[in-house]
């Protein structure tokens, strides 16, 4: 019983997921949920941005086209971005980005936009232990098996 | 609005018409114009720049578009705003495309007079060089406006059978060939207080009734809009990794399709930067993981970071499927993307000069289902 269970766990699909934080709000969270030793899934790889508003559509879609199973943005609650209006500029983006997602096949709930603050480490952890168990019910990127892309 | 109409000498539309322009540039209301002139093979008809009255020989019913005429624009006024008067005689679709960069501060409208034309469609270069040698272009139209000719219809470019809208918007000046009698005259009609001034410089004899006019504006508009819907859902199932991986097998990512488009203006791309390229390790490592990969490896990521930066400003104007040397259809998917996408921020390009482009203005209030759940 417990080998079949081990042996369960090996096949378990891993997602990758890109994860774009703002320097000031989402990845000063992602800080303090380190600091503060609060268990997250390493299944993000975090890149530091300026700004939510500074990630380009062009990001978002390379990482998925390489095969990234999730990409995640991380910026300062509304009101509170350091340049005033990067992250509702970041939410226009992302509606703009989900029609092409559309397009492309893709389900749109692999692309995940919030806001943590630099004070909310355990919404970040929270936030990665919900999107890791999100994308590994969708599955892996169907994009990753295509060798034409 | 005022409504003058141009009576035909000979019945000889594009001369008379000439005449008209030559007038514009003889009462000195214009310095230049910015107008199609066929050229000495008359193969193909070329935006030329011409100050000299004498030596127009424009030919504005062309059904030819070779390059984007709102790039020309762009190209003579984004430094600085014209000295002088000029006049750019346009399709509907390039002056969108003008107002949308305008919005993008690559062009400046001080000093430019837009004499917008009424569209009947346009072939692509080659349709249009190989008509030429059988039936001069222009007349075909012609006579497909006076009686309906499905086979002149069929030969037209994909974006023009499905045009947006064929009667220019934003324009000073029309000259409106829906609804004229166009066996006789031609209708002219003054937009703005600018256009009504150039136009008053002229002799034209007054035309009061423009009902003929509005009736056959709307029923083209109406036809040409029925036929974008069906030709949306015809192309609708272009969708998904597998069908979109197919349409783009052709890309050989030369970029023309950027090149060609009016609404990319960027100096630098960065699709023409290094980004792309790197250390030989890293490509053997994809390689290993993925057991092979097409190259170059970067198409499908142009081609939906392209869509992705103009499709909210595209126009519609198809210069791009017919810069692509490979005959991708482009305007299938492209007409689709844009529909959606501009629907979801309620707004269409090249419309309203005041409107800004959606992605530099925001509300606090809006699409909150997107950010937080």
């Amino acid at each position: 019983m417990s080998e079949e269970k081990k042996e369960n766990k090996k096949e378990e699909f891993e997602p990758k997921i890109v994860g774009f934080l703002c320097n000031w709000c989402s990845y000063a969270g992602a800080d303090l949920a380190g600091t503060s030793r609060i268990q997250y899934p390493p299944n993000v790889r975090i890149i530091r941005v300026m700004c939510s508003g500074s990630v380009d559509s062009m990001y978002i879609l390379r990482a998925l086209l390489e095969g990234a199973d999730g990409v995640f943005v991380g910026g300062c609650h509304p009101g509170d971005c350091h340049y005033i209006d990067g992250n509702y500029k970041a939410r226009r983006r992302m509606v703009l980005l989900n029609n092409i997602l559309e397009t492309l096949g893709l389900e749109k709930e692999r692309v995940w936009l919030r806001w943590i603050s630099a004070s909310e480490g355990q919404k970040f952890a929270d936030t990665m232990k919900d999107m890791t168990a999100a994308i590994k019910k969708l599955g892996p990127n169907p994009i990753a098996k295509h060798w034409n892309i | 609005m005022v409504h003058k109409i141009i009576k035909f000498k000979n019945n000889d539309v594009v001369g008379s018409i000439n005449d008209f322009l030559k007038n514009l540039l003889e009462t000195g209301k214009l310095n230049a114009l910015l107008v199609q002139q066929s050229t000495p093979s008359k193969k193909v008809a070329f935006p030329v720049l011409i100050s000299d009255a004498k030596k127009l020989h424009a030919d504005i019913i062309a059904p030819i578009l070779p390059s984007s005429t709102a790039k020309i624009v762009s190209k003579m006024t984004k430094f600085q705003a014209s000295p002088k008067p000029i006049g750019v005689v346009m399709h509907p679709c390039q002056i969108r495309a003008l107002v949308e960069l305008v919005k993008l501060n690559q062009a400046k409208l001080d000093n430019i007079v837009i004499i917008g034309v009424d569209c009947l469609g346009t072939f692509s270069m080659n349709t249009y060089a190989d008509l030429h040698g059988k039936k001069k272009p222009t007349e075909l139209l012609l006579e497909s406006l006076k009686k309906k000719n499905d086979e002149v219809e069929k030969n037209l470019r994909t974006a023009c059978q499905v045009c947006k809208d064929p009667i220019p918007t934003n324009a000073d000046i029309i000259i409106g060939l829906y609804g004229s009698d166009i066996e006789k005259e031609v209708l002219i009609e003054a937009c703005t207080e600018n256009g009504k001034n150039i136009l008053d410089s002229v002799k034209l004899d007054e035309e009061k009734d423009s009902k003929n006019r509005e009736k056959a504006v709307k029923e083209i508009r109406e036809q040409k809009s029925k036929k974008r819907e069906e030709f949306l859902k015809e192309k609708s199932s272009i969708k998904g990794i597998d069908k979109l991986a197919e349409f783009f097998d052709k890309c050989v990512n030369c970029h023309n399709c950027r090149q060609a488009c009016p609404i990319c203006y960027c100096k630098e791309c960065l699709f023409d930067s290094s980004v792309f390229d790197s250390e030989a390790y890293k490509f053997l490592r994809k390689a290993e993981t993925k057991g092979l990969f097409k190259m170059p490896n970067d198409s499908l990521l142009f081609q939906l970071g392209r869509m992705n930066h103009m499709i909210l400003s595209c126009v519609e104007c198809g210069l791009c499927e017919q810069a692509c040397p490979n005959e991708i259809p482009l305007m299938d998917v492209f007409i689709q993307v844009a529909e959606n996408a501009q629907k979801e921020f309620g707004y269409t390009p090249g419309k309203d000069l005041k409107e800004k482009i959606p992605m530099i203005v925001y509300k606090e209030d809006e699409f909150t289902e997107v950010g937080e759940k």
